[in-house]
């Protein structure tokens, strides 16, 4: 079709099953469907992008009046859009250790149930249970004749105790989410977790802000990955002129312990056999032994900015793909705990995450932990509550003084452009020279 | 629409009663990438939300292909068997409301010149400051939505949305703007494209500030993060009830300074949020919740009220057609006396980043400043260049010492500037 330089279509089908509970009772549980397609057109000067619910696949001419219509709207654009070269390939999804469509809802809400109840504890107020099942059914074609289908499940549950003496309120959450399969059975020690940290907290004192030593245990410190490295990694951000990392490839970081990576086709929760522009996916290691390596891209940033690989763009279903980061963690070092506690020797250690937020631009994250602990003479201590970190991306990087020689990965989601993507994120422990602790503990 | 009362009436042979929520919207966007539009979408979107209530058992389910509302009808009436019966006093039935929509703006064309439009004013007034695009949209959109029960009600409404937002960047210095209206002549694209320019300019050379106490004046949009996430929730009926809520006890007390006023007003002419019946067609009231500082009521829709021997207050709203009526707002108000808060030198808080990372319950908060500014006599000052805000949300309000003589709506808050005295920074 004239002006059409390149085209797809990306259509997601599925269901969403989902079970909430709230002390005790059963408040909603059911099953909803969703059918969602995006059809992009690109023209020289950018894309013109149709969005349908419901779409019922076409060929011939009904597929062409859509083409139309997008190269119509792709008129108004402005810039130069040129899409990399890239490989193409899809992976192989891991298999089901158990299908969560083979357990009916009844088993699985009993299931469910079972990890609330386990959060039955003295001083806890409520608890709160929440499973959540959905599957996609994708299918990707180009104009290129490059044409993908697959299926992904991903199912997993939260678990949130609060609780309460004088007024005080506090609460203790937990989650686990997998592509592996049904993952309900056996879990009731993470209600029991949850109510333990709530009630514990009651007890905690208010974290004292100010400059300190830090240590991050790994799921904290994959939230920092997260939020402080890899989104202003995105070429999309870096195009804009928006990310602080724009224009620093081959400059020294941090220490030559850390390495950061994004990498989509490892079989964690932001898995992806194949990117949302039909690319095959590749690991992208952002910082290198302390040295800013690559960017994440998708094909047309990887064209207009460089320096990485495409495979990095990501979508909800019926929603333009956008440059996104889906596994993202620091590799493990070479430190034991103990050193890591020994070394920092007086501060504090952050434990868990209530998540985070990042301006690219200027440069500056913030994210806080579920709790921590004071550590002094290398010992954790007194218990607190509520205590955050915040800095600037290119000096906290220096901050990293050791990282541990065992990481492992958390499962969560990351919002961006209205858009929410499940990803995990990852980390040794770490030790965080002059990290700036927030809280609201004075002398 | 024939098929939704076919939908009911098939309905009411398996379950006591039946809503249906139907939505239908068109939309259209376009995107820059720094000053050049790089993307321009259209949407179609559809979706039913069904829900079922069969002794006292709720069931629900949705689907965006209306082609397959048995499917779905059967979906809920499954979802119904699972859940734990409660009280349940039925679904409301019609009373004659005026039909006339309260944010619908008839002028607004959802089509691609009138958004190119918006574009170019915005971009027009970010030329008003020599910072760098880096990005924004402009979008338009246009629904229409049904609602019916088993009891009667066939309501439909319409809503209309502009929104605007643009980013700039100045050095490592950013600056965020936005509006968002039902109505064409309520949004300023100029001035959205000339705030995010200045601010990423004023921003630009920041200082530090040392660890302390200071008087500090917080904009809507810095003070609507604090609040939204950790505030308004606490004002939820099934919050209270749960025990989640720190305010669940104090019905009756005063619980923050006695000059301020907050309730939720559905029906303020032009406001975005605007409705005169809510998500289960109770009909939309002003809410009072905390009158001169005093706390009168919490948040409850058909589900809560009834389990709790309450009354829907005529909150129950729905993120979209997929979701289950929950407890929300239409316009939550902060009000009260209003002075000039500025006169005096004060840290300006424009914009905060990571208020959602809060404790809810506590109200326990350290979030880092954005655009934040040495301000006085409503001037601003120096530029800081980062730390962090760290407090109790809870007991801020207890220390308001002033509301602006402007409000401004951010979605579905409508909000002063607030002035606090005493409130801890943690400096770098």
């Amino acid at each position: 079709m004239q002006g059409v330089h390149y085209y797809d279509l990306r259509q997601v089908t599925g269901q969403v099953t989902h079970i909430d509970i709230d002390n005790g009772v059963v408040e909603s549980a059911g099953t909803s469907f969703f059918n969602k397609a995006v059809i992009r057109v690109l023209n020289k000067t950018g894309w013109g992008v149709i969005q349908i619910d419901n779409y019922t696949p076409c060929h011939g001419k009904k597929f062409d009046i859509l083409l139309r219509s997008a190269c119509r709207l792709a008129r108004v654009t402005q810039g130069n859009v040129i899409l990399g070269d890239v490989p193409h390939g899809i992976l192989t999804i891991p298999s089901l250790k158990e299908d969560p469509r083979s357990v009916d809802i009844e088993e699985k809400s009993a299931l469910l149930s079972g990890i609330e109840q386990a959060a039955v504890y003295p001083s806890v107020v409520n608890r709160r249970a929440n499973y959540i099942e959905k599957i996609e059914n994708v299918h990707f074609t180009d104009s290129s004749e490059n044409e993908y289908s697959y299926e992904m499940s991903r199912s997993g549950f939260n678990v949130l105790a609060v609780a309460s003496r004088n007024g005080n309120v506090q609460m203790g959450y937990e989650r686990e989410h997998s592509i592996r399969g049904f993952n309900l059975r056996h879990q009731q020690a993470l209600g029991k977790k949850a109510a333990k940290i709530a009630v514990a907290l009651l007890d905690a004192g208010a974290a004292k802000g100010g400059k300190m030593r830090a240590v991050l245990d790994p799921e904290l410190a994959g939230v920092f990955a997260h939020e402080a490295v890899g989104h202003a990694s995105e070429g999309d951000l870096v195009q804009e002129g928006n990310s602080v990392l724009k224009g620093k490839t081959g400059q020294k970081i941090g220490n030559e312990n850390l390495t950061i990576i994004d990498d989509p086709g490892i079989h964690e929760f932001g898995f992806d056999p194949v990117d949302a522009e039909g690319v095959a996916v590749l690991r992208t290691e952002i910082i290198k032994k302390g040295i800013i390596n690559a960017y994440l891209h998708n094909r047309e940033t990887l064209s207009s900015v460089g320096n990485g690989v495409a495979g990095h763009a990501r979508a909800m279903p019926g929603e333009p793909p956008l440059v996104r980061m889906s596994n993202t963690f620091i590799e493990a070092g070479d430190a034991t705990e103990h050193e890591i506690f020994e070394e920092c020797r007086n501060g504090i250690f952050l434990r868990g995450s209530r998540g985070g937020q990042v301006d690219p631009g200027r440069g500056i994250f913030q994210f806080n932990a579920e709790y921590g602990y004071l550590v002094e003479n290398g010992e954790c201590t007194k218990m607190v509550k509520d205590v955050s970190l915040s800095g600037e991306i290119l000096a906290t990087l220096h901050g990293i003084a050791l990282c541990g020689n065992k990481r492992s990965m958390s499962p969560g989601y990351c919002g961006k452009g209205g858009q929410s993507v499940p990803v995990s994120d990852g980390a040794p422990h770490i030790l965080l020279c002059d990290a700036v602790v927030g809280g609201s503990g004075v002398d | 629409m024939a098929w939704i009362d076919q939908l009911i009436h098939e309905a009411q042979k398996a379950v006591d009663e039946v809503e249906v929520f139907y939505v239908e919207g068109i939309s259209i966007s376009a995107e820059l990438k720094q000053k050049k539009v790089n993307l321009a979408t259209t949407s179609k979107d559809c979706g039913l939300g069904i829900r079922t209530v069969h002794n006292g058992k709720i069931g629900s389910s949705s689907t965006n292909n209306p082609d397959q509302w048995r499917v779905c009808l059967n979906a809920a009436i499954a979802s119904g068997k699972l859940a734990t019966p409660q009280t349940w006093e039925g679904l409301p039935a019609p009373i004659p409301l005026s039909r006339t929509p309260l944010s619908f703006d008839a002028s607004l064309e959802v089509k691609p010149a009138v958004v190119m439009d918006l574009i170019e004013k915005m971009l027009t007034g970010a030329e008003e400051h020599p910072a760098e695009v880096a990005a924004g949209s402009a979008s338009l959109s246009s629904a229409t939505v049904t609602l019916a029960n088993s009891k009667g009600i066939r309501y439909t409404d319409q809503h209309t949305g502009v929104s605007l937002a643009l980013e700039a960047i100045h050095n490592q210095s950013t600056g965020y703007e936005f509006d968002h209206s039902s109505f064409m002549n309520k949004v300023d694209p100029s001035a959205v494209g000339e705030r995010a320019t200045f601010f990423a300019m004023e921003s630009d050379n920041g200082t530090d500030i040392v660890s302390g106490e200071y008087d500090i004046l917080l904009s809507p949009l810095a003070y609507g993060e604090l609040l939204g996430n950790v505030f308004i929730p606490a004002l939820s009926g099934r919050n209270v009830h749960a025990g989640r809520s720190r305010l669940g006890q104090s019905l009756g007390e005063s619980v923050i300074d006695s000059q301020i006023t907050m309730y939720d007003d559905p029906l303020i002419k032009k406001a975005n949020g605007s409705v005169r019946w809510d998500a289960e067609g109770t009909p939309a009231r002003r809410v009072d919740f905390i009158r001169d500082g005093i706390l009168e009521t919490f948040a409850y829709d058909l589900k809560t009220a009834y389990r709790f021997g309450k009354t829907s207050t005529g909150n129950a709203v729905r993120g979209g057609f997929g979701g289950l009526p929950s407890i929300g707002h239409h316009n939550f108000v902060v009000d009260g006396k209003r002075r000039k808060i500025a006169d005096e030198r004060v840290v300006y808080v424009h914009n905060v980043v990571g208020a959602h990372t809060a404790n809810p319950m506590s109200g326990e908060f350290s979030v880092e400043l954005s655009n934040a500014f040495w301000m006085e006599g409503g001037e601003y000052d120096t530029p800081i260049r980062s730390a962090m805000l760290s407090g109790n949300v809870f007991d801020m309000h207890q220390r308001i010492s002033g509301l602006s003589k402007e409000s401004r709506a951010l979605g579905s808050l409508i909000l002063p500037s607030i002035k606090i005295n005493k409130q801890r920074i943690i400096g770098k």
